[in-house]
């Protein structure tokens, strides 16, 4: 049933592949063309064999057809080979289970679908993050889910081996927040956790909050982060970045203005170097307009807000990220978007600083103004190279770029790992594609996932697919593993690309 | 008997359930029936098939232990749509009591879902040993009988009743936008993605299937009607729709009272998949909450 780039089944794929790279060429343009002085060809880029593209719905699953939307992925660095994935995929087997994960034992290979975490069928957002503190080698697993099956409810929760069917143990919930983003260190005495979370219980609607546990989640504080007059609340999207020695950034949209179509806003930064162990966490950073704590990166940005389809079939209005170098905690980027030019419906920035958010880069990185383009995703590898994931809209198609820099994207290169038709299939409900997708770097690897149109062709997957899920990519069809047609939908999508050197 | 009767009345295969119940060779007492009927609704994946291993797993991801059998499908009487499983597969069965099992056992097992990955793995709520009769397959899902996709299994709608306030069949007369409280500027107090867009609907009541009489016989109902990802399964009421609801005292919008005419009344929510069904459903509806 698996249909697989280098499946002896299909002996000429490699010149298929060739021949499909001709005939895209057109379409690939943009992802050929010369940026900051350097030229890529399809000569430079990896070979097909080293960039994995993986359709995570597991051959059990061929007859589902959700829209399996809003990505995230975990690693567990210690052990690499074991992974999680979500996406909004409902229990398959009932409607009072529990909401499954995506896990993966062979490091992407191959994945399964587990229902362990505490919320009744489908999460409504859900991030997660494996620290490695606490020495258990398929865990620990540390999430942030939204219950929505009567009003919305934040769960924090703990699995200490994804593998098995226990349910995830809940240490924290409370109602009334919104978009949990879980990263996660692992420290010799246990497990810390930072989930991003825009808080509504806050006094002064000053609402971006860090929910912050030292020890493992069995205790969690809400930090609030933001320090300013709000419009009432801050955006939904609260990202922390994690370095290896300790130093934690958040970034966050400050709301200045509402009109109930564009938010006024500062991209923010505030960060904290004793991985907020102290009493007032997240102070460290303080812009020089007004001495209060928070770099604003960016003031009085015009964010459209839409909770309708504007950019194709997807919603706008929050999109965010941050990362920094894990090994030199003073590298830090933040990438978001904003109304662009005229035309433009949402553009995407992507700003640096050296000097641990201090003082940012004035204007955006070379090219990366992205516009009609939304689910930005930043991460940094170990030799310092910094992977820029987005999904852009362009000529009826959606494209998820992987952009890769080694000197601050003065130059670049440009992986195109899916260009789907943007019209297919409808939209079930929102998010379509999702708020957002991730990416993040493990040895010379950047990984990452993001949802597609699941049409089986290999036309729309430049570096090749692998679908676990029963599917003829001559006809182009998918089926349910006995011979019946199956829709198409929009499914998750793992991925493996090498680092630059 | 009486569940079974409304088993096959309300299930589409009905023919293949009713076969399979009556053929297994070891002819089962009316007790062991009633039990198997219930256990086949309260199971999502039925199937009958032979022991193939023991102490063992069919694919890599399931943790082997000594509660795991490998059992190769004989035949499917039961599964959601979704999940491709077929005559011939070897399904990993995580079992009450293994010992109850030697390879080359025939077998019907009551499971339900576990892991889903190149293979499936299902966790045993019951099983009756020895060979069914071939079952009829049900028109139009494929090879096996398939539960469609986002259909409540008696015992899902039976635990949404048992959850729910009120179960009434109705009619709804008006349905409007509720405007939530919002702030000074006007904007919603709460922006979100999740945010519901509360519309009301006024149900007229017909008959009370569980709860008290409703005074004046007109009730006031929030529902979503945003097409956001929380309230993606959510109902969504039409003017003159008639049905049958499922509703709950309104704790999600913070404003559990409305006016009615000159009356303030309380307020009910009907949020969850299921919460609102075509009146067809009444006899089943009705024969689930009596036999409760």
């Amino acid at each position: 049933m698996k249909a697989v780039a280098s499946d002896p089944r299909f002996p000429g794929f490699a010149v298929c592949v060739a021949l499909f790279a001709l005939l895209l060429s057109p379409l690939l343009g943009p992802a050929l063309k010369k940026t900051g002085g350097f030229l890529l060809t399809r000569g430079q880029a990896p070979a097909p064999s080293s960039i994995k593209v993986v359709d995570l719905i597991p051959a059990s699953l061929s007859g589902e057809t959700n829209q399996d939307s809003e990505p995230f992925l975990a690693i567990q660095k210690d052990n690499p080979q074991v992974m999680v994935a979500s996406a909004f995929t409902p229990n398959p087997f009932s409607m009072t289970g529990n909401a499954p994960v995506y896990v993966s034992q062979d490091g992407g290979v191959s994945w399964a679908l587990n229902a362990i975490t505490p919320v009744q069928r489908m999460t409504c957002d859900i991030t997660h993050a494996m620290a490695t503190g606490e020495s258990h080698p398929r865990g620990d697993l540390h999430a942030g889910t939204l219950d929505c099956s009567s009003g919305v409810t934040l769960d924090e929760s703990e699995s200490v081996d994804v593998a098995s069917s226990a349910t995830m143990s809940v240490q924290s919930m409370r109602g009334n927040v919104d978009q949990p983003f879980v990263r996660a260190l692992g420290v010799s005495s246990g497990d810390r956790i930072y989930v991003g979370v825009n808080d509504f219980n806050q006094a002064n609607g000053q609402t971006a909050t860090i929910d912050v546990s030292l020890d493992g989640g069995a205790t969690y504080k809400s930090v609030p982060i933001e320090r300013r007059k709000t419009a009432g609340q801050d955006g939904p999207s609260v990202r922390p970045a994690v370095a290896n020695d300790g130093t934690v950034y958040a970034a966050f949209f400050g709301w200045r203005k509402f009109d109930g179509k564009t938010a006024t806003s500062d991209v923010v930064v505030v960060r904290d170097d004793a991985a907020a162990t102290g009493a007032s966490p997240f102070q460290a950073l303080t812009d020089p307009s007004d001495k209060l704590p928070g770099r604003v990166v960016v003031k009085n940005a015009s964010i459209p807000w839409s909770n309708a389809p504007a950019l194709g079939q997807e919603r706008i209005g929050s999109t965010l990220s941050i990362a920094v170098d894990p090994n030199k905690s003073s590298i830090v980027y933040v990438g978001w978007a904003d109304k662009g030019d005229k035309g433009d419906i949402y553009t995407l920035h992507v700003r640096n600083s050296a000097d641990r958010g201090v003082t940012w880069s004035k204007a955006d990185l070379p090219g990366t103004t992205i516009h009609n383009a939304t689910n930005v995703a930043l991460a940094i590898a170990n030799n310092g190279v910094v992977g820029f994931l987005y999904q852009q809209l362009s000529a009826g198609r959606w494209v998820t770029h992987l952009l890769q820099s080694h000197d601050a994207f003065t130059t670049s290169q440009d992986t195109v790992l899916a260009t789907v038709p943007a019209d297919q299939p409808a939209e079930q409900f929102l998010p379509y594609l999702g708020d957002y997708d991730y990416l993040l770097s493990v040895g010379n690897e950047f990984r990452g996932v993001f949802c597609a149109n699941n049409t089986p062709d290999f036309a729309d997957f430049p570096h090749g697919v692998t679908f676990q899920r029963a599917a003829n990519f001559g006809a182009r069809t998918l089926n349910d593993g006995a011979g019946n047609l199956v829709a198409i939908s929009i499914d998750p999508f793992y991925f493996s690309v090498p680092v630059i050197p | 008997m009486r569940i079974l009767s409304v088993l096959i009345r309300s299930s589409f295969w009905g023919a293949g359930l009713l076969l399979a119940l009556c053929g297994p060779t070891n002819a089962a007492a009316p007790q062991a029936t009633d039990n198997q009927a219930m256990l086949l609704g309260k199971a999502s994946i039925v199937f009958s098939g032979t022991v193939s291993q023991l102490a063992a797993t069919s694919f890599a991801d399931v943790p082997k232990s000594a509660q795991t059998i490998v059992v190769r499908v004989d035949s499917i009487l039961k599964k959601p749509a979704a999940v491709s499983l077929k005559r011939g597969d070897s399904v990993t069965v995580e079992a009450k009591d293994a010992s109850a099992f030697q390879e080359g056992a025939h077998a019907t097992f009551y499971t339900d879902g576990w892991i889903f990955g190149s293979g499936v793995a299902v966790k045993e709520l019951g099983h009756v040993l020895g060979k069914v009769s071939e079952p009829v397959p049900a028109a139009g899902s494929g090879n096996a009988p398939g539960q469609a996709q986002g259909q409540l299994s008696d015992q899902e709608l039976k635990e949404r009743m048992n959850e729910s306030d009120f179960v009434v069949v109705g009619r709804v007369t008006d349905v409007h936008k509720w405007n939530a409280r919002k702030t000074k500027s006007g904007s919603p107090l709460h922006v979100t993605e999740h945010d519901p867009d509360w519309r009301e609907a006024v149900v007229e009541i017909q008959s009370v299937l569980k709860g008290a009489r409703v005074k004046g016989n007109k009730v006031v109902v929030r529902f979503p009607n945003q097409n956001d990802v929380a309230w993606a399964h959510s109902p969504r009421f039409m003017k003159n729709q008639r049905g049958i609801f499922c509703l709950n005292r309104d704790k999600a919008t913070g404003a559990p009272t409305a006016k009615l005419g000159s009356k303030e009344v309380s307020v009910y929510t009907c949020l969850g998949h299921g919460d609102a069904l075509p009146l067809s459903e009444e006899a089943r509806v009705r024969a689930l909450l009596k036999n409760q």
